[in-house]
């Protein structure tokens, strides 16, 4: 194999020049052969067996010979074209329609012509290929074949608008895959093609196609499992695989593009976890809010609580008031402070906070307070302070989120009205 | 690093030259050209494949819209050739491009109306081609993915097994494979294998992901020291594998198979509905909708035309003897 494509370029590289000259002349000879005989089928009968006769030659297994139609692309460009390798393992079937397909495209200037041989060339390589397409005669002749062509055509003005022409040529289709296909199988290294199935379709991992997350995630799988065989039989194959972490080379992505990437990825994290603090804040201002007014209340029943106390100690001095000491007031003291169990000091402060007595809370009642009375209901600090009815949800929602009451009338109709 | 490398590579590099003499390299170019008309966002996701493909080479927008290469072509013989491929975008003349630039595979992305991609592949000496209606597009930079591969390390080709069952799906599998896939020792390619291209099938569409191999090393370890030294010594082995994902995202649909240029239709899909048939559609039920209304109003009127409750036209209500216009006039 490899020697007779070594040979091949060999003789490519030698006779490079002289092919070409050949072959033009050769294209020009069957041009103007082409040109005397137009007007049967006669021409292309006799282009057909021309044709037969040079994939027979390249058939003959020649390695000169089928190297003709090769070197006309390949002198300069070895380097780029498999076709070479394809030629060695892909049957001479390869050649033959490469070769055409040459023959043709350097005729391109007629076109016509090009038609025809590429019906033609049809004819000889996809005789099988319309055989099983369902409703058509045996396709034996170049006519036959445009016969059917015809009336396939017909067909498909008939069925269009019925349903749209299904065409699944599976014979036409197996012999492109044959001509193109490189071997994957156990046959070559998988170094070469690097190309694995999976197991089982992935569609069956999908039950709807539209769910974004169940369906990446089932390409995701179909990925990793194949990775996983790749990597286990390119280390089998001795291929360097995971790259070192000290091995910098251009990226697919730039490290612009990595750093945008990062920045997104830290907003994002950032954007989160500044959410969940104003949540957590949130929560602890009501949480906040719920023990200051309860604190409120324990203090006045607190309050409460004592002043009753005071109250029945008065009552009890009051009760046995007869013979006091001249330390009454010492005792009184003392008496108050056993019953609260505080110390002196507070009292003060406390006392502010007593009401006044009775005479002058009924003077206060019947004649007014004596204080002004103007503002009494505007707004001081305190009230300024209290947000307790204050709600940002609502705020922002404005008064669009709640329809109004009385739906405001259009214009023409309030008009209306009016008059 | 170039010693990390070549202390992996060195006592490989060695072998498969001995093991089977000097190894027969599948030499493979793509070329790839957009179409003139294409939009930014086509023209990234093209880049981003191009940047991935060490083998590829990329030529300047295909202008096919000045050439009329369907109308120079002299018409063929009656009912011969209906329907030939690719004349209109002027395959064959892209296929000589590609031929001239060393390439045995073409991807042309066709943009129409500056909305529609789609794309072609085609094996260049002679076949087959296939088009491809792409949607979905998202481009690596649009999807900020924290995915990264070395430019032009060799991806493994992951294909769903839905392509081993179908010969059109067959085909497609191979030209992907020969157009995606960087064949050994390209030229530009890079060593080590870090991401993985996979192909799935899914509502009859190919849908395309690109993914990183992440490896990082195996959490499942057993408490002992002894366990870590070796889990140490083996680290190469014990990694575990996840995946990120780099982009770009596609969705191809199959619309039309060819075996060969000019030839035959060999595979078309049934399903596909040209995305111009989608938007007129769409159009015509959004007219529809005005239509029916505005029907409606012209009944109504006539409707009440008959039965006299119209100031003009109409048929006239018969007088009542008892209307108060007869009572006192």
């Amino acid at each position: 194999m490899v020697t007779k494509s070594r040979l091949k370029m060999a003789l490519a590289h030698e006779k490079g020049v002289d092919f070409k000259k050949l072959h033009q002349k050769k294209v020009a000879k069957q041009a103007s052969k082409k040109k005397q005989s137009k007007t049967g089928g006669a021409a292309k009968d006799g282009e057909a067996e021309e044709w037969e006769d040079e994939e027979e030659e390249t058939k003959g297994g020649a390695p000169i010979d089928d190297e003709d139609d090769e070197d006309d692309s390949e002198d300069d460009d070895e380097e780029g074209h498999d076709v070479a390798a394809y030629l060695d393992d892909s049957a001479s079937s390869d050649s033959e329609v490469e070769m055409e397909e040459k023959i043709a495209r350097v005729r391109q200037p007629k076109q016509s012509e090009l038609k025809q041989k590429a019906n033609n060339k049809k004819a000889v390589a996809a005789v099988e290929e319309d055989e099983d397409d369902d409703d058509e005669e045996d396709p034996e002749e170049d006519i036959a074949l445009e016969d059917l062509e015809d009336l396939s055509d017909a067909e498909k003005e008939d069925l269009v608008p019925h349903q749209r022409l299904t065409i699944n040529n599976t014979t036409a289709l197996e012999m492109a895959l044959k001509r193109i296909s490189l071997a994957t199988d156990k046959s070559v290294p998988f170094k070469s093609h690097m190309t694995l199935s999976s197991v089982e379709p992935t569609a069956d991992n999908i039950p709807d196609v539209m769910d974004d997350l169940k369906r990446e995630l089932a390409f995701y799988g179909q990925a990793l499992e194949t990775v996983k065989q790749a990597r286990s039989l390119l280390k089998a194959e001795n291929v360097p695989f995971s790259r070192p972490k000290d091995y910098f080379a251009e990226m697919v992505k730039d490290d612009g593009q990595m750093e945008k990437v990062k920045a997104r990825l830290i907003e994002e994290a950032s954007a989160k976890k500044a959410s969940a603090e104003a949540r957590k804040l949130r929560d602890l201002k009501k949480f906040g809010k719920q023990v200051q007014v309860n604190k409120l209340q324990e203090r006045q029943k607190a309050k409460k609580e004592t002043l009753d106390k005071i109250k029945t100690l008065k009552r009890k001095r009051a009760e046995n008031s007869g013979d006091l000491g001249t330390h009454e007031a010492d005792l009184f003291d003392v008496g108050i402070e056993e019953e609260l169990g505080k110390p002196d000091k507070k009292r003060g402060a406390d006392r502010s906070g007593d009401r006044p007595n009775n005479k002058r809370m009924k003077k206060d009642q019947k004649y007014g307070f004596g204080g002004k009375k103007r503002h009494s209901k505007s707004g001081d600090a305190m009230s300024s302070g209290d947000l307790s009815g204050f709600s940002q949800k609502a705020m922002k929602q404005g008064t669009k989120g709640k329809p109004p009451k009385t739906a405001r009338l259009g214009k023409s109709r309030r008009n209306a009205g009016k008059r | 690093m170039g010693g990390a490398y070549k202390s992996l590579n060195g006592s490989e590099k060695a072998d498969p030259a001995s093991a089977n003499g000097p190894a027969r390299k599948q030499k493979s170019r793509v070329l790839i050209v957009p179409s003139r008309g294409i939009t930014y966002r086509h023209r990234h996701l093209m880049n981003d494949l191009f940047a991935m493909m060490p083998h590829g080479k990329r030529d300047v927008k295909w202008d096919n819209k000045g050439k009329l290469y369907g109308t120079t072509r002299p018409q063929a013989p009656a009912g011969l050739h209906g329907r030939i491929l690719g004349t209109d975008i002027g395959l064959t003349e892209l296929c000589e491009l590609a031929e001239m630039s060393n390439c045995n595979n073409l991807i042309y992305f066709e943009a129409r109306k500056g909305q529609d991609l789609y794309m072609w592949l085609s094996r260049v000496p002679n076949g087959p081609t296939v088009k491809f209606h792409c949607q979905n597009m998202h481009t690596m930079e649009e999807l900020h993915f924290v995915g990264n591969a070395l430019k032009g390390s060799r991806p493994v080709l992951s294909f769903d097994a839905a392509f081993d069952k179908e010969p059109y799906l067959r085909v497609i599998k191979q030209l992907f494979l020969q157009t995606f896939g960087v064949p050994e020792g390209a030229r530009k390619s890079k060593p080590f294998i870090d991401h993985v291209m996979a192909f799935s099938i899914a509502d009859g569409k190919i849908w395309i992901r690109v993914y990183q191999i992440n490896e990082t090393e195996a959490k499942a370890q057993t408490e002992d020291g002894e366990t870590e030294k070796s889990s140490s010594k083996n680290r190469t082995k014990e990694t575990d594998i996840n995946l990120l994902e780099i982009g770009p995202r596609i969705t191809l649909t199959t619309i039309v198979l060819e075996g060969s240029f000019g030839g035959p239709i060999i595979y078309e899909n049934k399903e596909f509905i040209s995305p111009n048939q989608v938007r007129s559609d769409l159009r015509r039920q959004q007219a529809g909708k005005h239509n029916a209304r505005s029907e409606q109003f012209v009944e109504r009127l006539a409707k009440k035309g008959d039965l006299g409750l119209r100031t003009h036209g109409g048929k006239k209500m018969p007088t009542d003897a008892l209307d108060s216009r007869e009572l006192f006039a």
